[in-house]
């Protein structure tokens, strides 16, 4: 179990002290890997429904500010208060299904068929992932972790200061550009968001093996559906850009 | 290329085909040989 005691991911969501704060409240049960990919696979369904309906109901596109504004709300709730992930992590995956039902259907009127790509790159990712964590053939050491971390950190605070520039008319171009050192950028972020993956792994695995308490497995859940979600949005962009080279 | 989203399978692939290999040769990461050969006696 030592390999599971330090630093867990470069998601914020999901570090190891999280369940060392709620190991002491553990009295309905305990936080099993089976529990956690149920609740995965419930938010995920809920979150492809509600794309899927977005997208074909136009009336719901001017959803989505009052959709992003309830899913920051939500996800904080659950960092801050995992005991209601039951409730927060479903409504969280549907609010974020209204945005990417969005997203998707944009850039597929710019792109035909790159959604379909875009879903299908993002699964084959997370199975070759969970293949590649099992197999040992990718494993979370110290420093891979605090590499990953790291390099998430700095795709975070570019991103930052790129939103920021935004209000002023300017931006950091390497993000939105569809020359080489862009599409470079991008495979970048999208390695960096799929190796996320394999500490979300860890982290689940770690919160099954200390027996967090059942409620942790959505949390768990919660975790692992951000991820999916920033590398799917990541793999859009650089599909979009290898297309508009074309 | 025609379809530039072929280029973002060929890691995927590779990574997968490698996890497997080293499943298949040295086991999972408890030691157990993911698929295990040996001689079954008559009647075994």
């Amino acid at each position: 179990m030592n390999k599971h005691l330090a630093l867990r991911s470069g998601n914020p969501a999901l570090q190891s002290s999280t369940f060392r704060q709620h190991l002491a409240s553990a009295s309905e049960g305990t936080m099993t890997l089976s529990g956690t990919v149920n609740k995965t696979g419930i938010a995920l369904t809920l979150l492809i429904i509600s794309a899927g309906y977005t997208w074909g109901n136009p009336a719901m596109h001017g959803m989505v500010i009052p959709a992003i504004i309830i899913g920051v709300v939500l996800a904080f709730t659950t960092i801050f208060k995992p005991t209601l992930g039951y409730i927060t992590v479903p409504a969280y995956a549907i609010a974020q299904g209204i945005c990417l039902g969005v997203i998707s259907m944009i850039f597929n009127n710019m792109y035909p068929g790159i959604v379909v790509q875009a879903v299908f790159l993002t699964f084959g990712t997370l199975g070759a992932l969970l293949l590649a964590y099992k197999s040992g053939l990718i494993q979370a050491t110290e420093n891979f972790k605090l590499g990953i971390a790291a390099a998430t950190g700095g795709i975070a605070i570019l991103y930052l200061i790129n939103f920021v520039m935004g209000f002023f008319g300017s931006g950091i171009g390497i993000i939105s550009s569809n020359n080489n050192m862009g599409i470079l950028f991008s495979g970048f972020v999208v390695v960096i968001a799929a190796l996320n993956l394999v500490l979300d792994f860890d982290f689940i695995e770690e919160g099954a093996e200390m027996g967090a308490p059942k409620y942790m497995e959505w949390y768990g859940a919660f975790g692992l559906l951000v991820t999916l979600i920033w590398l799917y949005l990541e793999i859009l962009r650089l599909l979009a850009k290898l297309q508009s080279r074309r | 290329m025609e379809n530039p989203a072929l280029i973002l399978w060929i890691p995927i692939i590779a990574v997968s085909i490698l996890s497997i290999l080293k499943m298949i040769n040295k086991g999972g990461p408890n030691g157990k040989p993911f698929i295990r050969i040996e001689e079954v006696e008559e009647n075994e």
